[in-house]
């Protein structure tokens, strides 16, 4: 999220795509009603399903799934047509909106209804409205980002907002729902398969900060993986570490080191609400162990046929333990401990370092919390420091390792002092009062030094760097085939001491890009670049300057190391529309992704799956649960509201196929399973698709496999798991499963 | 003339999501038996664009209630402030309350043998019953008392968007022409006014 | 044979009571009776529940309760009782089964109706475990009732279909007006008789499928819904009128039965215990019978 909740009440116009914040934000989304209220915000909703959101939004277009990048395109021909684009702030903050401006004029509203299904005229309707009320926010989620064309899905969005000049704006943005608790603090920290805290690559530089902070050798980290070469690999991604299981079928070559995963520890993730449940099956089947930790029995272990090694430990809920956690807007808040652990229940870091002691390298995995910075750019013990202190000492050691995102502000006396005084915040741009004044509520990040007060919106430069202003960052170079790649002049933060762009800030060029002499101590004391500097030096100059450490450059349209240099529309690999998959076609299969082989046009072209498989299916949430369920189903009263596994089925395509309302049906997939679900009536999804939540699991193609819960352990309310049969379909770049455009065929029970 | 402040309750249908925040916040507030709802989230004309809303309904303690005119052992009382409450122990849960009631506010527990209906439980607003205020066996047949504590009501006090209003009758009608000033639009008396407080 | 089929659709009945409760919308969380906007309440009947409930039932109830008596304690003191000598011949008329069958209903009407009154005054008895009891009897005892009303409508059919002879009957209102001893050409029912069988059967019907359908609230009839195109709270609505105004025709009729059996005509009581109607009662009272008696040589 570029902004903040609150912010969104800044906006003159709201536009969605791919998310339900009715549903799935119910108390954020009060900021969309707030601004709706007393902005008279405009709010635009794209959604295949008509949603909760929907019902509130002032226009609303039904959009066939996995079609959001001809949705935009077609917008922006448009704007680019009535010169409704933003070219000043274009041309000073933005790379290669030329290659955008051609490609958009192939998408005439007419080609845009063919492909989306929205009619010409709402889309003009939709982008007349959007751009004549700015500024305007974009808010996506789940619905754009769960595609085998995600990732150009989440990079067509900000280029409709750049086109606009809506990027860096209160009120504008782009801002993305996060859908669970913490998961923006568990993707700041790393719980990715492709890098390493804080954003860090995986090159040998990275590791060797991480040695240096955690206080451990370089060679002591090597040697932990089978050879170098490994350090800077992606390893199996949570859609996918099922293929690297010894004796699951596939043809998919994998390349994790000559074997295969022999154990798989789970920390409260919902497995079953993950695409490809019957291959998730399979790779539990033939691990050889498998342990959960979880506050409730997580449904794997229900799922798999697997009689032994089969570990189950009471992991306590977050009432149980206390620390940092981060939320949707990059902010911090300090969570403190309701209850002390019920029964046997171990808090998830107690249960790790149990794990390290037994496997040997609980010094090395504590070592950083009892560590400090010196003033010339060393790391030491802290003196007298014997044993450290849970969560403060956690929290401080990543404010002192993680730079790049700057949470070098984010430490544990300073967050907890914000939760404390919540009061004193501004609930719609987060500012501090009184006491708290010149801070952001939670210190959103990049929070450069102890001293700074947070960044309410990124990239926004009608503000100071030290009040939380900032240009794009420079990441990629200073030019491109001879464009410039930083901000132009006449576009910096305010109050810069630089009025141009700039690179971002190492120990080389510190002294000629902010025309500053360094003393020799400096010198010595600071680190290769801002990111590594533990003696925070280059910051504070940078601070100092009014520049921002990471540098001011331009937005990039054209990302030359991705397959599509501009974002552009492939149809789903399951495309109910088989002509256009022909014009359309998805990317070439792509080998070793995530280390392991993964299909694209192979499956796309193998046949026209709209044949067999007329029905567009979607997932999605409901208000009463999240993830797995498995919590959720565990509570009586909202096991009440919502007692079994059900799909919305449109009362033509029903009776179509001569299924009752509340009477069962099958949904067949493409992929040869299947799920026996309760048909509810619903007008919210169209006669050709049909919609399933995917918090159900106990059941298995049919099968009640409830039976394999341990004595009173059963959840109030069990169901088949809609991720049986979501399609077999990963983004190109991240490998987020296709689970919000895939196919099916339904029929009665 | 001096007057009570009457409470009431108000649902900004377009605020309300269908959370269910409310419904689900006041089983746990009152530890009601699953199946009773004092509080139900309705939408209505869904998926119909430009027609769907949701409201939440509970007993909207009305003006001249009418289940406490049918009851035939009058257990129900009307409190100075307006809030319906009735007394468990006289009910005989015959139902009556609930054939007159617009809103499908009064629950019955099933009680015993044969599927005979216990006494009827609703809504109390959170202020208890006529036995001693805040006592054991209060809260055990009328769940918490919270209007003696000087607490909102925990429905309201949950609700996500804000939509679920409740106070006396002054501070919720200005909450509410705020919100219509603002929108410039909406100016219906909000849903179930017309019929529980003959939109005073 | 034939009291074997009559057991058999009485459990039939009964069966399709009980089924009735196994609804699992118990847990539907409750009763719909918002229809939505401009929909709801389509029929008024809610309005007009409430209305007839707080303004009419109880007093009419009342009136039912104290005017009915009164008339017979004036028709008593003024017309006095029929006397009939008790030591002619006799002729055995109802069974051990009519008896058993009348006997169970008459025990159910004897709780049943009391109980009914104390619910509808349940005000003035102060509500609590006293009205609870009486609303549970009033449950409890329709069973009974329930399984002996089809077969006490099979045996006595054919003597409970109106004929000419009826009309006349009503037109002298059975001749209980005057105190002479009148020939009746009645048959084995007269009109008045007559009247009582349809109101207990069918009103008694409609009473137990009413009260029922008041008695389990969420019982899950698409049929009922199809046909009435009646939401559930309309048909609960509906129900509770129904058995209410059925009530009073139910009770005025059971009173007059029970003041014409045990007061009116002395003795005759005693024919639906022993089974045997006196040869003086039937001739006077039940003409047409006594003859066709006569010709079969009864007596």
């Amino acid at each position: 999220m570029t902004n903040s909740l609150g912010d969104i009440q800044k906006s003159k116009a709201i536009i969605i795509f791919g998310a339900n914040p009715a549903v799935n934000h119910p108390v954020g989304f009060q900021h969309f009603l707030k601004a709706k209220e007393r902005n008279n915000s405009q709010l635009i909703v794209i959604d295949p399903r008509f949603t909760k959101t929907a019902a509130k939004a002032d226009i609303y277009a039904q959009i066939r799934p996995g079609t959001d990048i001809p949705f935009m395109y077609g917008m922006l021909n448009i704007i680019f047509q009535n010169g409704w684009d933003d070219k000043e702030y274009v041309d000073a903050r933005v790379f290669g909106m030329d290659k955008i401006r051609e490609e958009a004029k192939k998408w005439t509203p007419e080609l845009v209804e063919d492909v989306t299904g929205v009619p010409a005229q709402t889309l003009i309707q939709i982008t007349n409205l959007y751009a004549k009320n700015r500024p305007g926010t974009l808010i996506w989620a789940m619905g754009l980002t769960q595609h085998s064309i995600g990732t150009s899905n989440t990079r067509m969005a900000p280029i409709l907002q750049l086109a606009l000049g809506n990027m860096g704006k209160a009120g504008g943005g782009t801002n993305i729902l996060r859908g669970h608790d913490n998961v923006q603090g568990a993707t700041d920290m790393g719980c990715l398969a492709d890098s390493l805290p804080g954003y860090y690559g995986l090159a040998e530089g990275s590791w060797k900060y991480f040695a240096k902070s955690w206080g451990v050798e370089f060679e002591y980290l090597e040697k932990q993986f089978k050879d170098k070469s490994w350090m800077s690999k992606n390893g199996f991604s949570l859609a996918r570490w099922w293929a690297g299981v010894q004796n699951v079928k596939s043809d998919e070559k994998i390349e994790n080191a000559g074997t295969s995963l022999k154990a798989l520890l789970v920390f409260g993730n919902g497995i079953t609400s993950v695409a490809q449940q019957a291959k998730i099956k399979e790779g539990l089947d033939n691990l050889d162990m498998l342990v959960l930790a979880d506050p409730f029995v997580n449904e794997a272990a229900i799922l798999t046929d697997k009689k032994d090694n089969v570990f189950i430990l009471p992991a306590a809920t977050q009432f149980e333990t206390s620390g940092l956690v981060v939320a949707t807007n990059r902010s911090a808040q300090w969570r403190y401990k309701v209850v002390e652990p019920l029964y046997e229940s171990k808090p998830d870091q107690e249960i790790m370092f149990e794990l390290a002691k037994r496997l040997g390298f609980y010094e090395q995995y504590t070592k950083g919390m009892l560590m400090q910075e010196t003033k010339d750019g060393k790391l030491e013990m802290i003196p007298n420091k014997k044993d450290f202190v849970w969560p403060e000492d956690a929290t401080n050691e990543i404010a002192r390792i993680i730079k790049t995102i700057g949470l070098t502000g984010w430490t544990a006396e300073r967050v907890k002092k914000h939760t404390d005084n919540w009061h004193m915040f501004d609930e719609v741009s987060g500012a501090g009062m009184g006491p708290m004044k010149g801070e952001y509520y939670g210190l959103p990040w990049p929070c450069w030094t102890k001293t700074h007060g947070g960044s309410p919106n990124l990239y926004d430069t009608s503000i100071s760097v030290k009040e939380g202003g900032m240009g794009f960052r420079n990441n990629f170079g200073l030019e491109k085939d001879g464009v410039n790649l930083l901000a132009e002049k006449g576009s910096f933060p305010k109050g810069s001491k630089i009025e141009a762009g700039y690179p971002e800030i190492t120990k080389a060029n510190i002294e000629a890009v902010l025309g500053i002499t360094l003393t020799e101590e400096e010198k010595a004391a600071c680190g290769a670049n801002w990111k590594v500097d533990n003696s925070g030096i280059l910051v504070q100059k940078c601070m100092e300057a009014g520049v921002c450490p990471y540098g001011n450059a331009k937005a990039r349209a054209i990302v030359w190391n991705f397959p599509d240099h501009i974002p552009m529309h492939r149809e789903p690999l399951h495309s109910p529309r088989h002509d256009l998959t022909l014009k359309y076609p998805a990317y070439a299969d792509k080998a070793n992704h995530f280390r392991v082989m993964t299909k694209y046009i192979s499956v796309q072209s193998a046949k026209d799956y709209s044949k067999e498989f007329p029905i567009n299916m979607v997932t999605g949430r409901l208000v009463t649960m999240n993830g797995a369920g498995i919590e959720n189903r565990a509570s009586k009263y909202i096991a009440a509201l919502t007692p079994e596994m059900f799909c919305d089925i449109h009362p033509d395509l029903a009776h179509k196929h001569g299924i009752k309302n509340g009477h069962m049906m099958w949904i067949h997939s493409p992929e040869g399973t299947k799920i026996k679900v309760k048909a509810k009536y619903s007008y919210t999804v169209l006669p050709d698709m049909v919609f399933m939540p995917f918090h159900f699991a106990g059941y298995f193609q049919g099968v009640d496999r409830t039976g394999n819960f341990p004595a009173g352990t059963k959840p109030f309310a069990s169901g088949e798991s809609v991720n049986t049969v979501t399609n077999y379909g990963y983004d190109i770049i991240t490998q987020i499963p296709e689970t919000k455009g895939g196919l099916c065929r339904v029929e009665k029970a | 003339m001096m007057e009570y402040a009457r409470m009431k309750f108000y649902c900004d249908e377009s605020r309300c999501i269908e959370c269910d925040g409310c419904s689900i916040a006041c089983a746990e507030a009152h530890e009601l038996p699953v199946g009773i709802s004092r509080r139900k989230v309705i939408t209505i004309n869904e998926g119909i664009p430009g027609k769907e809303f949701s409201t939440s309904v509970a007993c909207m303690h009305c003006t001249d209630a009418p289940c406490e005119q049918v009851c035939p052992v009058d257990c129900f009382y009307i409190r100075e402030d307006g809030i319906v409450l009735h007394d468990k122990e006289k009910c005989i849960g015959c139902g009556y309350c609930l054939y007159a009631c617009p809103f499908g506010a009064p629950q019955f527990p099933r009680d015993g043998a044969f599927g005979a209906k216990g006494a009827m439980d609703k809504c109390t607003m959170c202020a208890g019953g006529p036995l001693e205020t805040n006592s054991e066996k209060e809260r055990h047949l009328y769940g918490q008392n919270r209007i003696a504590e000087g607490k909102v009501p925990l429905c309201a006090a949950m609700c996500s968007t804000k939509a679920l209003l409740v106070g006396d009758a002054q501070s919720v009608s200005n909450i509410f022409r705020a919100r219509v000033a603002a929108r410039g639009k909406g100016a219906n008396a909000p849903y179930g006014w017309d019929k529980a407080y003959k939109n005073q | 044979m034939k009291k074997y089929l009559y057991m058999f659709i009485a459990t039939l009945a009964l069966a399709s009571v009980a089924w009735a409760t196994e609804s699992q919308i118990w847990g539907e969380m409750r009763i719909q009776n918002i229809l939505g906007y401009g929909q709801e309440e389509s029929l008024k009947l809610g309005v007009l529940f409430t209305f007839l409930q707080s303004k009419y039932f109880a007093w009419i109830f009342l009136a039912v309760l104290i005017g009915v008596p009164t008339v017979f304690f004036v028709h008593y003191k003024l017309v006095g009782p029929k006397v009939f000598p008790h030591s002619h011949k006799k002729h055995y008329a109802f069974n051990l089964f009519h008896r058993t069958v009348h006997q169970i209903a008459a025990i159910s009407f004897l709780v049943l109706v009391p109980t009914g009154f104390i619910i509808v005054f349940g005000d003035f008895f102060g509500g609590g475990t006293l009205v609870r009891m009486a609303k549970n009897l009033h449950g409890i005892f329709t069973i009974p009732f329930a399984i002996v009303v089809i077969p006490m409508a099979l045996m006595w059919l054919k003597e409970a279909l109106f004929n000419f002879e009826d009309v006349k009957w009503f037109m002298i209102l059975g001749g209980y007006l005057s105190k002479e001893k009148q020939i009746i050409n009645a048959t084995q029912f007269n009109a008045g008789q007559k009247m009582w069988y349809w109101v207990a059967i069918l009103g008694g019907i409609t009473m137990i499928l009413s009260g029922a359908m008041m008695f389990f609230l969420d019982f899950k009839m698409e049929m009922l819904h199809n046909l009435t195109g009646l939401s559930q709270i309309d048909l609960l609505r509906v129900a509770a009128i129904v058995h209410n105004v059925m009530g009073f025709a139910v009770v005025a009729l059971f009173i007059t039965h029970v003041y014409m059996s045990m007061f009116a005509i002395k003795g005759a009581v005693n024919s639906i215990i022993t089974g045997y109607v006196e040869e003086e009662e039937v001739k006077f009272l039940h003409n047409a019978w006594y003859k066709k008696l006569k010709e079969k040589g009864k007596f």
